[in-house]
């Protein structure tokens, strides 16, 4: 023992007290860090208790994107429904297009999925088959009416056999243009059915008269939906199953068609392409006046149309009409492992079939999934521009062919291949045939493996 | 020396739970005292332990998996060194970003150590409104990582953008910078070299460390400026160079925020912009091969500490302490 420590006794004994108190006041505060978790973990059983109780408050995440008027009209549809089913209440994210698969994937993989969640067809493959879509099947004729969904739209919301999602809206390619601007320059308006070269040849046009201002058209090579509907008007898919359905022959004409409407002034030059590639709204040429036309959705013309002064307009992509189709603009599909999710599921069903919902959110999410709500929607239009989009969608329906199967999982990385790809041939990195010959290597690689 | 038994059994001296107490402060106060100091530390390890090593030792196992990021668990298979090895041997892209990543560090860090020390130079005297510039030049550091910076840029080198106008000005047709694949990453560095203000900090007080006299001595030996600058500054901040150096390699490696903003977080136009952690960023939450993503993220990791360690050991040849002599 240490000849001092008896000393110490005498000497340090208050401060022995001081130790062991201290001590105690540790003890205490790891006991706190350790049960504090517990306890509420105790309290988060507490809570889930009730859960069989269908009075029970039920408190349901639900996540999109869009713009402000989507989130305006989405929380006013919300709110109605807790008005409706007191019980039920949102919490409600959203936030824009770019960079909201990014933050789903995280919620997902973290285990902090929202209930329910807006997707695309882009996305919808991807999940689906992943297992982190609640097959809905099981709720047809129950608590979920899908009766009155059109059928094209509801085919192509099914993903291994299982129902992945359910329909938003429809919606089909739509070429916009500058009304206000051709006028102004005297020249004719683009029209359906024009041929591709047809309306390059009239780009380029628009591109002389304007005096190198403004350019006759975007150039959408780097686009998958031009590039589909281009493939469809020649009997061939964008997806042949897990390959590639385009050769690399098709894939090389369709860079020199466009290479050929830059060469000729109909298209500007890469890097204002480059801006609108990215996808943003008010970053398409039509808005920022750059060029006469832009290849989008035939729905987004509300939204574009609030962006510039100008009048826009709308028709189909070039070429056969045939080649476009009706098209699921979006989803919401429920996470599987979704806490509340027979509550998420009377939501669903509340959103796509519920008339006054459907009144509440317009055309936004393209024309109504629900055809009895579409025409009373439709009847009661007031935006002019929303009136033009679903009129053109109504009469081309007649036109339309088949729908394609939806997209394999991948199909998100192979339209960002086709970006960079068809972007190296806009900018003069790579030949037509180089381009394409890599584009389809890494487009297989992507959605075979 | 024994303890006498009458001391330590002194009725007076205490109870018997002083007694335990002072047994416990001889043999296992240590124990206790280290206790108090883990609990003290735990809101730091906890952090640590939950958000950085576990996570990072996850990835490291995920690595050597095929994990996608929405996959279940139950597929998941073990499939050796197949990342690491499709990295060098399958994947063009990833060849690409390391060279996109070299260059752009290659540039970027001696420029702006360049930059940082001779503003620090003209700087370093105590002139009036010295300070007010110090902190302007800083300023940009300050917000260096910052997402509106980046957006200030892609606005300002655009085609339309203020860059261009002024060029204009002067009869200069620019170029669409941030949107052309033979300029966009020079855009990036620029951006980079600009936020020079950190190691200027540190530089300034480096500079400040250096005695007075040396720079007296070599004027009273008839040294000029350039001379005094090569023998006397140079040498005496060495040490501050070399942290500087250390701190920007593995900060310019890094480089990420500047070329997610400006390519939309595609890293084009044509993969110009695809820098490192980028495409690590692409590999992982957009494509969701999270698998190969960790495994790129642990090359790095291992290139970094490398080229760390290459740094360290040049240091011998050109850094010098002057603790000894100075005093």
């Amino acid at each position: 023992m240490n000849p001092t420590a008896p000393h110490a006794v005498g000497v340090h004994s208050p401060l022995d007290h001081g130790t062991a108190s201290r001590r105690t006041l540790l003890r205490g505060l790891a006991a706190a860090a350790v049960l504090g978790p517990a306890s509420a973990a105790l309290a988060a059983c507490g809570d889930d208790q009730p859960k069989s109780d269908p009075n029970a408050p039920v408190e349901l995440s639900i996540f999109w994107w869009g713009g402000q008027a989507r989130a305006d009209a989405t929380a006013k549809v919300l709110d109605l429904y807790t008005q409706k089913h007191p019980t039920v209440t949102f919490k409600k994210t959203w936030q824009a297009n770019a960079g909201y698969y990014d933050k789903l994937a995280t919620l997902v993989a973290g285990g902090n999925a929202p209930a329910l969640y807006q997707i695309d067809d882009g996305a919808l493959g991807e999940y689906g088959e992943r297992g982190q879509t609640l097959d809905l099947n099981a709720y047809k004729g129950n608590k979920l009416d899908v009766s009155k969904i059109s059928e094209a739209l509801l085919s192509a919301a099914v993903v291994d056999g299982k129902l992945a999602g359910i329909p938003m809206g429809e919606n089909t390619c739509g070429m916009i243009y500058d009304k206000g601007l051709l006028k102004n320059l005297g020249l004719p308006e683009p029209t359906t059915g024009m041929e591709w070269e047809a309306m390059i040849a009239w780009a380029a046009q628009v591109t002389t008269k304007s005096g190198g201002k403004v350019y006759g058209t975007m150039d959408p090579s780097a686009d998958y939906k031009a590039l589909w509907v281009w493939l469809r008007q020649q009997g061939k898919q964008l997806y042949d199953g897990k390959k590639m359905g385009p050769s690399a022959e098709d894939l090389t004409k369709w860079f020199e068609l466009w290479k050929g409407a830059r060469d000729s002034k109909a298209a500007p030059p890469a890097d204002i392409i480059h801006v609108a590639n990215a996808g943003a709204v008010d970053k398409q040429l039509v808005v920022s006046g750059k060029a006469a036309t832009s290849f989008l959705w035939a729905n987004q013309l509300p939204e574009l149309q609030k962006a510039t002064k100008s009048e826009l307009g709308v028709v189909a992509y070039p070429g056969d009409p045939k080649g476009q189709w009706a098209r699921a603009a979006m989803y919401f599909s429920v996470f599987k492992g979704a806490k509340n999710a027979d509550a998420a599921v009377e939501v669903l069903n509340f959103l796509v079939n519920d008339p006054e919902a459907g009144k509440i959110i317009g055309t936004d999410r393209g024309l109504n999934a629900n055809t009895d709500v579409r025409a009373a929607v439709a009847a009661g239009l007031t935006d002019p521009a929303a009136k033009v989009s679903a009129t053109f969608e109504t009469d081309l329906a007649s036109k339309f062919g088949p729908a394609p199967a939806v997209p394999p999982r991948g199909h998100v990385k192979v339209r960002s291949l086709l970006i960079t790809h068809a972007e190296s041939v806009q900018y003069a990195k790579a030949t037509p045939a180089a381009a394409a010959d890599a584009f389809l290597k890494e487009a297989n690689a992507a959605i075979g493996g | 020396m024994q303890p006498s038994v009458a001391e330590v059994a002194l009725p007076s001296a205490g109870t018997s739970a002083d007694r335990r107490a002072a047994r416990r402060r001889t043999g296992s106060s240590r124990r206790g005292e280290g206790l108090a100091g883990y609990v003290f530390l735990s809101p730091w390890l906890l952090g640590f332990l939950g958000i950085t090593a576990l996570p990072m030792l996850a990835s490291l196992v995920l690595s050597f998996t095929d994990y996608e990021l929405l996959d279940s668990w139950s597929g998941v298979k073990w499939v050796g060194w197949a990342n690491y090895r499709r990295m060098f041997t399958d994947d063009p892209h990833y060849l690409h970003s390391v060279a996109v990543t070299l260059r752009y560090a290659l540039v970027a860090v001696p420029l702006k150590l360049a930059a940082a020390l001779g503003v620090a130079l003209l700087l370093r005297r105590d002139r009036r409104g010295n300070g007010v510039f110090r902190g302007l030049f800083y300023l940009p550091s300050l917000l260096g990582g910052s997402v509106a910076l980046a957006l200030v840029w892609l606005a300002m080198f655009s085609r339309d953008g203020a860059f261009n106008a002024a060029l204009s000005l002067v009869g200069i047709q620019g170029k669409p910078w941030v949107n052309d694949p033979d300029w966009a990453l020079s855009t990036l560095i620029v951006l980079a070299i600009w936020q020079f203000g950190a190691p200027m900090v540190i530089f300034l007080a480096g500079l400040k460390q250096i005695p007075p006299e040396l720079y007296e001595a070599a004027a009273v030996d008839g040294a000029g400026r350039t001379r005094q600058f090569w023998h006397i500054t140079l040498p005496m901040l060495s040490p501050v160079i070399f942290f500087n150096l250390v701190l920007e390699t593995i900060h310019g490696f890094q480089g990420f925020t500047g070329a997610y903003v400006i390519s939309g977080g595609e890293g084009g136009p044509v993969d110009s912009t695809l820098m490192y952690t980028l495409y690590l960023y692409v590999a992982g939450f957009t494509d969701f091969r999270m698998a190969y993503a960790s495994a790129m993220a642990w090359v790095f990791l291992a290139v970094i500490a490398l080229l760390t360690a290459v740094i360290f050991s040049t240091g011998r040849f050109w850094v010098h302490y002057a603790d000894g002599d100075t005093q």
